[in-house]
């Protein structure tokens, strides 16, 4: 959409001289905020109302017909008992590999696509890759199950044609959490990289030109131009990352089983299992509070580091 | 491009080579699973998988036909469509009303709304939530509270507020209602961003797993996700004991794909104009 700058300049300061008193651009906004009000209550049913809800954790709700407030007991039986130090634990490691392991690989593909010669090789590359982005998890849970499978999947066929015994890849802990890391780049690590190739081709050509005068080669041109203008976007992605490192759930919801528990239990489905299957609904939602707190705690660090070190606030 | 260097000619070779790779990994497994749910009984016998097809049968799909996957694709169909529609009456409505730079509060609201993306207060209280507005086993639980996606929004009130405010000014005095203006001007010029939006939120309802088996206990209403997941993780489900083979499984997950292989051309046009839409901030 195409704005008439002149036009809308001209509007601006013809609004400005409207600004009034708040009275009257409340009258003259009136079926404005009307619209607005189906979304506001909607926001504070679904976002704001959970909220309130999470004072159930002070209470034994859920156990018996009649609720009592119990102050920190559930906190104290959470912070004694090994399940929820072992979900702590799983949940800890499995975000520190995918920030390992999935973090950087978006942007090196990224950089290695956009120096691909042939233009439809890159066009074909970028079609491809964020294929699996939109699947459910079930869907991609499901690849990996098939793909994995000890009687007729293609990865222990390839492993019995070189002379190794089956893999119950699904049902071994030891490599239950490798699986889960590895489905969630296979997933995700299109999607990451399409987000640097778009701020990427945003990049002013110029730069390059010049820097091409100045004799600067491909290397030269990637370090102290191409990564430069991605610093806002790698500490934007990165900070969305921080934000969901305590919540993987969906992912785990589907893919783990009884032999794997051990490894693959994290801080949602322990809640889940806690508040849904056992129904002890105050400590379940003790575990989703202390969850929710340290979350929001690591974005809040996050920006601030951010705010420090590239001198953007990504809130 | 002249004057290459040897050393330039070799990495842009490897590179090449790498590229080809990660598609590979990506693209070979889903191959897989097409080429094997079209292939009958026999030719998958013993190995379970065929990546070159070698005998082709639509028999696998018509056996999902006749089975009791089809009433959880059509139970997919119906929530995701009416939740779609709901997510837009919502994110459109709200959008343009947040649109209105003139409106007071303005700011206040878009900060109320923005803090949701990063404070949540996780599965627990928000199954409490749902379950105290009796919405336990309705389609409701699955339609209302996740009609908006804030990112959606966000995305929508930006472009609705770079439509150049003297269009709307005009029919205001014309004495159009803002209702009005939604429908007859704003829908118009927003079709670009309506059908991102749409898209977006068509493939995350189609999508939905954890609230269909947090909040839908009576299995007939299971969406195709749930008895997707019981036939290839657990050996029952609701609709059959008996183990499938390897290609009517495939065939299955072709179904609950379905919608995405479809609809991701669209998605492809759509998908980095609104990443770049996402990244102004306002």
């Amino acid at each position: 959409m195409k704005i008439n700058s002149n036009e809308a300049q001209a509007l601006q300061a013809f609004n400005i001289q409207k600004k009034s008193s708040l009275g009257s651009r409340l009258t003259r906004n009136k079926a404005i905020l009307l619209l607005l009000v189906p979304g506001i209550i909607w926001y504070l049913l679904f976002k704001y109302l959970p909220m309130l809800f999470a004072g159930v954790a002070f209470t034994d709700y859920g156990l018996k017909a009649d609720v009592h407030f119990i102050g920190l007991e559930n906190f104290q039986q959470l912070f004694s008992s090994p399940g929820f130090w072992g979900a702590l634990r799983n949940t800890l490691l499995l975000s520190g590999y995918n920030l390992i392991f999935y973090f950087p690989l978006p942007i090196i593909l990224a950089l290695c696509m956009n120096e691909l010669g042939h233009v439809y090789m890159k066009r074909i590359a970028q079609f491809i890759v964020y294929i699996p982005h939109f699947f459910s998890w079930v869907v991609v849970g499901s690849v990996f199950v098939l793909v994995l499978s000890p009687s007729d999947g293609v990865v222990n066929h390839i492993i019995q044609s070189l002379g190794g015994d089956p893999i119950y890849f699904m049902a071994a802990p030891e490599w239950f959490r490798k699986i889960l890391v590895g489905s969630y780049v296979w997933r995700d690590v299109g999607y990451g990289t399409i987000i640097y190739i778009a701020t990427i081709a945003t990049i002013d050509v110029e730069l390059y030109d010049a820097a091409t005068v100045d004799g600067a080669g491909h290397w030269g041109k990637l370090w102290s131009i191409t990564l430069p203008c991605l610093k806002g976007t790698i500490a934007t992605v990165l900070l969305l990352t921080v934000a969901r490192i305590l919540k993987i759930f969906e992912q785990v919801l589907v893919m783990t089983n009884d032999n794997v528990l051990s490894v693959s239990e994290v801080l949602d489905t322990y809640a889940y299992t806690e508040g849904l299957l056992n129904s002890n609904i105050g400590y379940a939602t003790a575990i989703s509070l202390f969850t929710a707190l340290v979350s929001t705690l690591l974005v809040i660090g996050c920006n601030v580091l951010s705010k420090r070190f590239l001198d953007e606030s990504i809130l | 491009m002249y004057n290459k260097t040897i050393g330039r000619k070799t990495f842009e070779f490897l590179n090449g080579i790498f590229i080809l790779l990660v598609s590979a990994v990506i693209v070979v497994p889903l191959l897989m699973i097409i080429v094997t749910s079209l292939s009958p009984d026999e030719v998958i016998a013993g190995k379970g998988f065929v990546l070159i097809p070698t005998a082709i049968t639509f028999s696998n799909y018509a056996a999902i036909l006749n089975s009791g996957y089809m009433p959880s694709f059509y139970n997919s169909i119906i929530v995701t469509v009416s939740a779609t529609a709901f997510s837009m009456a919502m994110t459109l409505v709200m959008g343009y009303a947040l649109a209105h730079k003139a409106l007071p509060g303005r700011t206040a609201v878009i900060r109320f709304v923005i803090a949701t993306m990063m404070l949540d207060a996780g599965i627990i209280p928000f199954y409490m939530v749902v379950r105290s507005m009796g919405m336990i086993d309705s389609y409701a639980s699955l339609i209302i509270p996740s009609a908006i996606s804030t990112y959606n929004l966000i995305l929508m009130k930006n472009y609705i507020g770079s439509i150049p405010d003297s269009l709307l000014e005009s029919a205001r005095i014309d004495g159009c209602t803002e209702l009005a203006i939604l429908w007859k001007i704003v829908i118009p010029v927003s079709i670009p961003i309506i059908a991102a939006v749409t898209l977006f939120y068509t493939v995350a309802h189609w999508n939905t797993y954890y609230q269909v088996v947090m909040f839908i206990n009576d299995s007939r209403k299971y969406t195709l996700q749930v008895l997707l997941r019981q036939l290839i993780f657990q050996s029952e489900s609701a609709v059959s004991s008996v183990s499938a083979m390897n290609n009517f499984k495939m065939a299955v997950m072709i179904m609950t794909m379905l919608p995405v292989l479809i609809l991701y051309p669209f998605i492809q046009k759509y998908f980095i104009s609104g990443i770049m839409l996402g990244s102004i901030k306002g």
